[in-house]
């Protein structure tokens, strides 16, 4: 359980907040906003309840406290007491913290009026309090009582910040010239006041500078296993070694947090507003949103019923599994039947050398595992095992079952030794099935048709470009000792955080941009650019890469695939075939494109197209339900394709146009909606002047086209 | 029942990860492929093991249906939505789509028997297969030679046929032939050339013949004869194959006895098993900056899962299985929502943050998809607890830019020869999530009969970020003293894997195969098996005979060096604490036998031992019931009565 918390932001909204200072574009409140926001809406974002948090304006045009009939207690007000922000109360703070039009109302008072808050709601109860003051220091302060308060708030065991516009602070460099000799003093005795109660004294600037640094929530890991580390059956042997041990995340992937779906709200005007407000940039108000449940209905194929399908109720379903196409159903008794019996343990398998293990095997996050805690006896037999491994360059592969009836797993279990902590380090590797063998020929040598190993090719490296590559990654090594992971964060992560935080704020404004942090490793830093760049010349000099151009990547490179390993011109073969002018409807495919690819003329190409139409269309009538309809689409795919290819597509076009009106009109057998649907889906539709230049078809119309209203 | 949890759409999702979006293709992500096995006295002449402890007998045919068997068998796990077929030719007697009546007389087949239709295979074809597979006596009428010739031209439009009726659509399909004679036809001009135009309307059909020779004792496989003409290049569209990949019909000539050839052939089946379906393609890889080469990304490595349970409705004859529809209705008024009437909301302060969904496709843009080197490092930066998931295997492709490879080969000889990774910043597909990753260089390995098993290319592991990596929970330290760390290499040195290196293959996962094991069983009524075949457990004999003496040893030392360091200090820790110290203490601990008089047992294993065969297990605690069974790996939950029962089975399976 994390901490309960209490934090009162003190906002300083004095008439000289509201100006723009040393030519900024913000004003002071503004900008000391950016800061302030950031933190609530953090604090919000988490959902806690007892994260509390109150607000209090300082400076402010009315005067409303606990301590008000006291006048040095006037122009602060509260404007929110503790408890959780929520959504409504950030509207309402949005919506009031303006600059006022006076300048009175003492800092230090509002800190005491905080401090009073935090007694009040805290009691003597466990809490994380916290005050924060954020202020430009340019309003009267009177520093009577100051020891007293600064003693107040170290017994109650407060922290306490005080950030201001432009504060000097020489280890961040800013320092305000010409500054006003009041507000020197100010500062000198905010700092003084802060430096007496261990609190903390900063300049605005680098507090909203530091807003860009993501902030990483620290997770407590619960152990995942819990039991022996084993070598060899103890329940058989009395030579098995047993190490009680636990087992804990290394790495866990943090996920950006995930949307629900809601409805726009129906029915009346204020749906209406719903539909608006989430076109444009939409209020958060989250009003005319309603929340959606799900339900699924079941069906059987049924080729009586209409449509081919059939509901079935719930009732008559029971669980099983899918053995190929055939149905297995379990009943409830032998629920557990497909599961593997298995006991937990890690049971070492053998152990393997460290220079043989291909690190790309992983497929896992990664564990810790240390000893069983409190046991000083596990923890030093397992040092002797992490040390024994690590002296020996070894790795051990053992067997995990985490929990009884767990499916087994193979781990690697490699030791990791630093000064001040021992552990295993523990990863998934692959069992035989997730290995899937595709074969790739060598990168190091060209194997020809007829076996030969040929060392010179195009698609080789000679030496020059050998060199030249040598030459760039030695010169493009990163200084840095370690990888870039402590100071890298998830910028998807943060970037969705920052933008829900964002938007509670400020719902009329666009999405923002990534902040730089989250980038930073998206390019190479300029100065392994710069270092980099001659041998990069020579690099590409070498290489000689060319860009092949969009038009050339169909047709023409495809050609000279199209024959077979011997070379054989089986083009010469087909033209002698005299029976193919006439296309078979069982072999349509193959003799479409073989008749377009000996054509002659534009004619012979608009035969072969009026043939595979009317192909087309009598599968289309012909088909019982959906039974042609995957043919129907690779026919038409395949018109498509090389239509594209052979520069037609006008002919493609008025073929899909008319049978597109066939099916709208059911000349084709019936309601055929569905296939249409498919030809949606595969984007079979109108081909548009970006697939070919000879098209006079917009992409807007292409689309449209696939609309049946 | 079944939960309601469950949904078909997410088993749809999770697949969908693995498609390729940049192939915008109209075919559906579907392999399929058809065995054609050949039927001759010579395929059928049973090869005699030379091994003379092993007496098998295996003939080319049967060791093709063997392959074609094993292979139905994986695919139902492996690629549960694929098709299979097994087409035999050369047969006497001819099957084709008959019991249907639809078929013409114009197609007819001589000697082709469809043996197996090409369709998602059913448990009942699963046993056919392995009934003529295993020659019972069922099958043997099927497997007989034709005294006539065969003509390949036939048996090419046959498969053709096949695949246009029943694959419809698909991405992949293949024809796998089996044969060993590498000139069917011989000097017949005109069967020969009737074959090669049936070959090449396979080819404009998309559907790609990978051969699979067989060598005959006297005579060695050569492709020239004939089957150069009938095979093609594999085509390069959607970046399926690198452009310049030769199919390898050069390995794997099994000409040896029967084993070698079934294992050779199962290899070199097994390795093409899967179409190779790429993850992203043609993505640049951006060396520096403005200079891009083209690549190819797949997955090689992912955690194969059982299907799913599902439902099966059992109102029929036979159970079917059911399909889940869900609808989306609005909480308030019960109305059916339509996708495009759903909106993204994040809860913030008790509320909704909405987004357009064009901001939420705008927040997650980083950029197109690249690969980016931003800087190298030596392979030993890269630590071992740098992991999240598994990597990506990318691979050169020369679509886009003419010299990728080359590029791609000079950069991966560099990263292998120095051990160097590169730093990259990757973006998959268009709007995926950025990461950070390194590349390593991956060496070409093949298993002993030549076939590929690892392919040369580059390895993109994804590093974890700063939120990704957890904090180690505290823990104490007791530096293990050099001798007791000497007696541990010791064990160490005696248990190394064979040549020191991990083999995915040797461990099928136990309980993929039992879930599926089962189901086999269920589904064809079969008796409901034994033990499950388990090859990831340890080999526990080997264990104690290599390495038993040296693990006595080593406690031995780890007794004496404890209490050496903390002999001062165990009266004084709690009870807890020295309870659980005890169980350390089971390393090795002397033959059970003589204590078995002791009378308070010091030992928890044997005071509950002894509880059981007195029959007073009920007089222990609940405590130490519980910590027996963890100690055995057991679950610990229920009541007492649970956990006695559980001790007792533990017992009882023991003796």
């Amino acid at each position: 359980m994390a901490d309960k918390e209490a934090t009162v932001y003190i906002v300083d909204v004095g008439k000289s907040m509201g100006k723009c200072q040393h030519g900024r574009s913000v004003t002071d409140l503004e900008w000391a906003m950016q800061y302030v926001w950031d933190r609530i809406t953090t604090t919000v974002a988490n959902g806690r309840k007892t994260a509390t948090i109150g607000v209090v304006a300082l400076r402010s045009n009315d005067t409303c406290n606990d301590l008000q009939e006291d006048d040095s207690f006037s122009k602060i007000s509260v404007l929110q007491n503790l408890g959780q922000l929520l959504m409504p109360d950030i509207r309402r703070l949005r919506d009031i913290i303006k600059p006022s039009s006076t300048d009175r109302g003492d800092a230090i008072s509002s800190i005491v009026v905080a401090i009073q808050m935090i007694n009040t709601y805290t009691k003597k109860l466990k809490y994380k309090r916290k005050i924060v003051l954020v202020t430009n220091g340019t309003g009267p302060m009177n520093n009577e009582g100051i020891e007293e308060i600064q003693r107040k708030i170290k017994d109650d065991g407060i922290e306490l910040l005080i950030l201001g516009a432009d504060f000097d602070d020489a280890e961040f460099g800013v320092k305000e010239e010409d500054k006003d000799f009041h507000k020197a003093a100010n500062e000198s005795l905010l700092r003084e006041f802060a430096d007496g109660c261990d609190g903390a004294f900063g300049t605005l600037e680098q507090a909203v500078s530091e807003l860009e640094i993501p902030r990483i929530k620290v997770t407590k890991s619960m152990p995942s296993f819990k039991g022996f580390l084993c070598l060899g059956d103890a329940s058989q042997y009395n030579t098995a070694l047993r190490i009680p041990v636990e087992r804990f995340f290394r790495t866990y992937v943090a996920k950006p947090p995930s949307a629900s779906s809601f409805a726009v709200r129906s029915g009346g005007g204020t749906g209406q507003e719903g539909i608006e407000d989430s076109a444009g940039p939409s209020s958060s108000s989250g009003e005319g949103l309603t929340t959606v449940r799900m339900s699924r209905t079941y069906q059987i194929n049924d080729e009586s019923a209409p449509g081919g399908k059939a509901d079935v109720e719930r009732d008559d379903l029971a669980k099983g599994y899918e053995y190929g196409r055939t149905a297995v159903h379990i009943s409830q008794t032998d629920e557990n039947i497909t599961t593997l019996e298995t006991f937990a343990g890690m049971e070492i398998i053998g152990f393997i050398h460290m220079d043989k293990y291909d690190r790309y095997l992983q497929m896992s996050n990664t564990n810790v595992i240390i000893a069983q805690r409190a046991n000083d006896k596990a923890s030093l037999a397992l040092s002797s095992f992490i040390h024994a491994l690590f002296e020996q360059d070894s790795y051990a592969v053992a067997r995990l079952v985490t929990k009884e009836q767990k499916p087994p797993m193979m781990v690697l279990l490699a030791p990791s030794i630093e000064h001040d902590y021992e552990c295993l380090i523990e990863a998934v590797l692959p069992f035989a099935e997730d290995v899937r063998s595709y074969q790739f020929p060598p990168l190091d040598k060209v194997v020809t048709v007829s076996g030969k190993i040929v060392t010179e090719h195009r698609n080789l490296p000679n030496d020059e470009l050998k060199q030249a590559m040598s030459d760039y990654v030695d010169n493009m090594e990163l200084d840095a000792e370690e990888l870039p992971i402590e100071d890298s964060y998830s910028p998807l992560l943060h970037r969705i955080e920052a933008a829900v935080r964002y938007r509670a704020v400020h719902p009329n404004d666009p999405v923002l941009e990534p902040s730089e942090q989250l980038t930073k490793l998206a390019h190479p830093s300029q100065v392994l650019i710069e270092r980099s760049s001659p041998y990069l010349e020579k690099l590409v000099q070498a290489s000689n890469v060319k860009k092949v151009p969009p038009k050339t990547k169909g047709r023409k490179r495809l050609r000279e695939a199209e024959k077979p390993l011997s070379g054989l011109d089986v083009d010469a073969l087909l033209k002698q075939e005299p029976k193919r002018t006439e296309i078979s409807a069982s072999n349509a495919i193959p003799e479409f494109k073989q008749m377009l690819s000996r054509a002659d003329s534009l004619d012979v190409i608009h035969d072969a197209v009026r043939q595979m139409t009317s192909i087309v269309e009598t599968l289309i009538k012909d088909s019982l339900g959906d039974a042609n309809y995957d043919r129907v689409v690779e026919s038409l795919g395949t018109v498509r394709e090389e239509l594209v290819d052979y520069e037609e597509p006008t002919l493609y076009n008025d073929l899909i146009r008319s049978l597109k009106a066939k099916i709208l009109g059911e000349e084709l057998g019936g309601d055929r909606l569905e296939l249409w649907w498919l030809i949606r889906k595969g984007k079979l539709g109108l081909i548009d002047e970006k697939s070919s230049s000879l098209s006079q078809v917009t992409e807007l119309e292409a689309n449209e086209f696939y609309s049946v209203h | 029942m079944a939960d309601d949890n469950f949904t078909r759409d997410d088993d749809v999702a999770e697949e969908e990860e693995e498609v390729d979006e940049t192939v915008k293709s109209f075919r559906a992500v579907k392999d399929a492929v058809l065995f054609a096995i050949d039927v001759s006295s010579s395929m059928l002449e049973p090869r005699l093991s030379e091994d003379s402890r092993r007496p098998v007998q295996e003939s080319p045919t049967s060791a093709a249906l063997k392959c074609a068997y094993y292979l139905m068998q994986q695919r139902i796990i492996s690629n549960p939505r694929d098709m299979m077929g097994v087409l035999l030719y050369g047969t006497e007697s001819t099957k084709f789509y008959d019991e249907d009546g639809n078929t013409g007389s114009d197609l007819s087949y001589p000697h082709c028997y469809l043996f197996t239709d090409l369709d998602i295979p059913s448990a009942q074809e699963v046993k056919n297969l392995r009934a003529l597979a295993g020659n019972e006596e069922s099958a043997r009428g099927i497997l007989r030679p034709s005294s006539e010739r065969v003509s390949m031209a036939n048996v090419l439009f046959c498969a053709n046929q096949i695949f246009t009726t029943k694959a419809p659509n698909f991405l992949s399909r293949r024809l796998f032939i089996v044969t060993d004679d590498d000139n069917p036809h011989q000097d017949n001009k005109s069967l020969r050339s009737a074959a090669t135009v049936r070959a090449r309307d396979l080819y404009d059909l998309s559907v790609n013949i990978e051969l699979f020779p067989i060598s005959r004792p006297d005579h060695e496989f050569d492709t020239s004869k004939f089957y150069d003409d009938i095979i093609y290049k594999p085509s390069p569209r959607d970046g399926e194959a690198p452009t310049y990949l030769q199919p390898d019909t050069k390995t794997s000539t099994g000409k040896g006895d029967g084993i070698s050839l079934l294992n050779s052939l199962l290899s070199s089946i097994n390795s093409r098993a899967v179409p190779r379906r790429s993850l992203f393609s043609n993505v640049p890889l951006e060396i520096g900056p403005n200079f891009k080469i083209a690549v190819n990304g797949y997955l090689l490595l992912k955690k194969q899962e059982p299907a799913r349970s599902c439902y099966v409705w059992l109102g029929g004859e036979k159970p079917r299985i059911v399909k889940g529809i869900t609808t989306h209705m609005a909480d308030d008024t019960a109305q059916t929502v339509e996708k495009s009437e759903i909106r993204k909301a994040y809860k913030f302060g008790g509320e909704q943050v909405t987004f357009t969904p064009e901001e939420l496709q705008a927040l997650r843009n980083f950029g197109d998809p690249v690969i980016r080197i931003i800087g190298f490092k030596p392979l030993s930066a890269l630590p071992i607890w740098a992991n999240v998931k598994h990597p990506s295997f990318i691979y050169p492709s020369e679509d886009d830019f003419v010299g990728s490879t080359r590029v791609f080969s000079a950069l991966h000889q560099k990263l292998l020869k120095d051990q160097k990774i590169a730093i990259v910043w990757f973006i998959p597909r268009k709007n995926s999530a950025p990461v950070v990753a390194a590349m390593i260089a991956g060496e070409e390995r093949l298993d002993e009969n030549g076939v590929q098993k690892v392919p040369p290319g580059m390895w993109l592991i994804p590093l974890p970020f700063a939120d990704d990596v957890r904090e180690n929970p505290p823990a104490v330290l007791s530096v293990s003293p050099d001798d007791l760390t000497d007696a541990m290499r010791q064990v160490i040195g005696q248990l190394q894997l064979p040549r020191g290196t991990y083999d995915a293959q040797k461990y099928p996962n136990p309980a993929l195969q039992w879930h599926y094991r089962i189901l086999q069983a269920l589904a064809l009524d079969e008796d409901y098996p034994g033990e499950p075949e388990d090859k990831t457990k340890p080999r526990y004999r080997q264990i104690d005979k290599r390495a038993g003496d040296y693990v006595l040893e080593w406690s031995r030392l780890l007794d004496m060096i404890f209490d050496k360091m903390y002999g001062g200090q165990a009266a004084t820790t709690s009870t807890l604490v020295k309870r659980e110290a005890r169980d350390a203490g089971e390393g090795a601990s002397r033959p059970p036998a003589k204590r078995v008089k002791t009378e308070e047992p010091a030992d928890l294993e044997e005071q509950v031992r002894q509880c059981y065969e007195r029959g007073t297990l009920k007089k222990l605690t609940l405590h130490v019931l519980k910590s027996f069974l963890n100690a055995h790996g057991r679950a610990t939950a229920g009541k007492k009565d649970d956990l006695i029962d559980q001790v007792e089975q533990y017992f009882e399976r023991k003796n």
